[in-house]
């Protein structure tokens, strides 16, 4: 039975300090970091459906790990060139619609969104050519899981890193939620800040990407249904973000291990379906 | 605290909008904007914010090039009503309003009064996208007036507002320029620029401007010049239609 400890005392505690521990707290971490970098993408594009893989980042991350995959590379190197890909997806997205974001982030959106959709298909293509015993594997990749993570203090050094620096930034992003021009008028330097928020969202999510998968639905729903919710002020809204993702998520892989035990769900089939009804039923209400 | 534009040139793609303009507000003065859509009334605005660079010439305050500025050290004494545009804001209409005195950090500002003045006490705690159009528009002004600004810089601000409302503006304009504060606003109606305004600025969109007060520029041939013929009969008493 997966989830229950063994009777064997010195086994259960090693179970528990060198597996389940090290991944509960990874699955927290990677939960706060996504919907933190939910929520500063919402703030950057003034739109509460924007979501941290917006702009292509999990689409550059999971072609360059499948590839990696496909071509018989283990673990470390496929996080790594997961990494390197999310990083290759943001700079592209940049590059091509970063130009006027002093006043308009619409070239941006429609870059991220265009390179997204064209990650989408170098996937499948390979997918449908990758050899088929690596498939599983894949797939686990592409819808997030938590079994790879191995590094749960450097995601927890990130966690309070970002959460930290986005604080910091707070009052800033209350009054970029106004027109660019209105928030320029209170004397925020527009564009300065939307590339910070670029930048610090982009970090959050390659490295959950690299280290997890893509996860999906925590970015999106959590801090929606906060700001859906009453949590305007990013002073509140930005640590309960981190809170809330980090409890979804540890809930979601704690399901994901137990309910076809001995058998794993990748995480994200889960995430997806808490996250589906109830973002659902939040949009219901007026 | 005054602000002086010394020849200004707007363009819009090759197309010169204002040429060499000069215009200096002064203290205690409602400067009213009239011309025809896209003759340059809001690329003005902003550009008399500090938002925008003009072609060439240059934006003074206090005889310091504008752009020279630190954003925050501007924005404590210049504030701007933008056209409409609240589509990223999810929170209450009081978060929306104390953002207003974001220029002058964490020191609360206390908003009652501002609610009363705007009559906004009711719809305080209701979120802003629930609001009707020209509540909003009283929102966005108690935001403006929540930044104390001492030259004010407002883009159609009588846009959804009722005849109440209006009157409402009329008063706060007239209260800040009696209070040494430069108002501007760019207006459409030549009958609320004749009544309130202490001088007038129209931007005819082909480089001319003409700057004056109300009584010498509102003249029926004036206003055809500005929007084009026929449109004098526009603001002419019909004998048909009397209103009571």
């Amino acid at each position: 039975m997966a989830g229950a400890l063994p009777a064997d005392h010195e086994l259960a505690m090693q179970i528990l300090t060198e597996l389940r521990g090290p991944r509960v707290a990874a699955a927290f971490a990677c939960g706060g970091l996504l919907a933190l970098a939910g929520a500063l993408m919402q703030t950057l594009f003034r739109n509460p459906l924007a979501e941290p893989y917006l702009l292509g980042v999990s689409g550059g991350a999971g072609l360059l790990a499948l590839l990696g995959m496909a071509a018989g590379l283990a673990w470390p190197w496929v996080s790594v060139l997961a990494f390197v890909g999310s990083l290759l997806a943001l700079a592209l997205a940049a590059a091509l619609g970063g130009r006027l974001l002093a006043r308009d982030h619409t070239p941006l959106l429609l870059a991220g969104v265009m390179l997204a959709a064209g990650f989408g298909a170098l996937i499948a293509l390979v997918l449908s050519v990758a050899p088929i015993e690596r498939l599983p594997g894949m797939l686990f990749f592409l819808m997030g899981d938590l079994a790879w993570t191995s590094n749960p203090f450097m995601l927890w050094a990130a966690l309070l890193l970002a959460t930290g620096t986005a604080l910091g930034l707070s009052r800033r992003l209350d009054v970029l939620q106004l027109s660019p021009l209105k928030a320029a008028s209170l004397g925020v330097a527009v564009a300065p800040t939307r590339w910070m928020l670029f930048t610090l969202a982009g970090a959050c999510t390659a490295l959950v990407v690299a280290q997890a998968g893509s996860i999906g639905f925590v970015g999106l729903m959590v801090p929606h249904a906060l700001r859906k919710t009453g949590f305007s002020g990013h002073r509140v809204l930005l640590p309960a973000c981190a809170l809330a993702g980090g409890s979804l998520l540890v809930l979601a892989d704690a399901l994901a291990r137990t309910v076809i035990a001995p058998r794993e769900l990748p995480v994200g089939v889960l995430t997806a379906l808490i996250g589906v009804p109830m973002m659902l039923w939040l949009l219901r209400k007026p | 605290m005054s602000l002086a534009a010394h020849r200004v040139t707007l363009q819009a793609g090759p197309r010169t909008l204002v040429d060499m303009l000069d215009l200096a507000l002064e203290p205690g003065k409602v400067l009213g904007v009239l011309g025809p859509n896209g003759a340059g009334k809001s690329t003005l605005i902003s550009m008399l914010a500090g938002l925008a660079v003009p072609a060439c010439g240059q934006i003074m305050l206090d005889n310091q090039p504008l752009a020279a500025l630190p954003p925050l050290t501007r924005a404590q004494h210049i504030g701007l009503l933008p056209q409409g545009d609240e589509g990223g804001f999810l929170g209450s209409v009081a978060d929306f309003v104390a953002l207003g005195h974001y220029p002058f950090g964490v020191a609360a500002l206390d908003l009652v009064p501002l609610f009363a003045a705007w009559e906004l006490a009711d719809l305080a705690h209701r979120p802003l996208d629930s609001l009707s159009g020209g509540e909003r528009q009283r929102a966005r002004l108690a935001q403006l007036a929540a930044q104390q600004p001492r030259i004010a810089l407002l883009d159609e601000p009588l846009t959804h507002l009722d005849p109440a409302h209006q009157a409402r503006l009329l008063a706060w304009a007239r209260n800040e320029a009696d209070a040494g504060h430069s108002v501007v606003l760019t207006l459409h109606d030549p009958n609320w620029a004749a009544g309130h305004c202490d001088h007038l600025l129209f931007l005819y969109g082909d480089g001319r401007w003409q700057l004056g007060t109300p009584a010498a520029l509102l003249t029926p041939a004036s206003l055809e010049t500005l929007y084009g013929t026929g449109t004098a009969a526009l603001w002419r008493k019909s004998d048909r239609a009397q209103p009571v």
